[in-house]
């Protein structure tokens, strides 16, 4: 760039010399960003997610975690035995629930890990072991 | 939605049992809130084991229009803050 201006500039008006700075700085800036970008655009993008993958993997809950707070939330359930329930019983089979009971302790584990479980995937939750994979699965569940 | 002639299927009325449920968690307030969930937990075991198809789809024609209600009120409700009652501190 022309030397002489910003000098001029710097002398007559300190305000100007500012602004002119301030495009001066832009530009190289934008450049940098633009250009940066272009050329690590696909790699930046997955350092995003990964990195958002990383804090929830931190938060992560173990399967013993998981499975307890399962058993925990199935136990409490009115109609359940308590000693019938063990990480491998079906809700139908082992329990005795039927089909409305079933939806309840889907809601009751929805409802404790603070997440939404869409309908189709609820509706295969059919046994405690089903319902640990599928919170193991999620990676929103706390 | 439901027509007069087709009989609900299962997985429907289990899905719409659920969306309830799920509706009826959203007031604000505990007594309502806990009261829809009462409600519709009770009116959906006393009828589980309902045959009559006419019936049937008498109750799923409820069911749907009280969803539509809950969601509404429960909506409206959300809006107002209510101070906890004594009975929700411990959760």
């Amino acid at each position: 760039m022309n030397r002489f201006v910003p000098e001029t500039l710097f002398r007559l008006k300190p305000a100007g010399f500012s602004i002119f700075q301030q495009k001066n700085f832009i530009k190289p800036a934008l450049t940098l960003l633009s250009s940066s970008n272009n050329i690590h655009s696909p790699k930046s993008k997955i350092i995003g997610t990964s990195q958002q993958r990383y804090y929830s993997a931190e938060s992560g809950l173990s399967r013993q975690n998981i499975e307890s707070r399962i058993i925990d939330i199935v136990k409490a359930f009115d109609k359940v035995d308590e000693t019938k329930v063990n990480s491998e019983a079906r809700f139908a089979d082992d329990l005795g629930l039927d089909s409305l009971d079933t939806v309840e302790v889907v809601m009751n584990i929805e409802e404790d890990f603070s997440i939404e479980i869409p309908d189709k995937e609820a509706d295969e939750i059919r046994s405690i072991k089903d319902a640990v994979d599928y919170i193991a699965k999620r990676e929103d569940a706390h | 939605m439901a027509s007069k002639q087709v009989l609900p299927n299962r997985t429907y009325i289990l899905h719409l049992y659920r969306s309830l449920l799920r509706a009826s968690q959203k007031f604000s307030s505990y007594n309502f809130r806990d009261y829809a969930y009462r409600k519709i937990r009770d009116s959906y075991h006393v009828n589980k084991n309902e045959t009559d198809s006419d019936r049937i789809i008498q109750l799923v024609g409820k069911a749907e229009r009280e969803l539509g209600v809950l969601k509404r009120q429960g909506y409206l409700n959300s809006l107002y803050s209510v101070d906890r009652l004594v009975v929700e501190e411990e959760s």
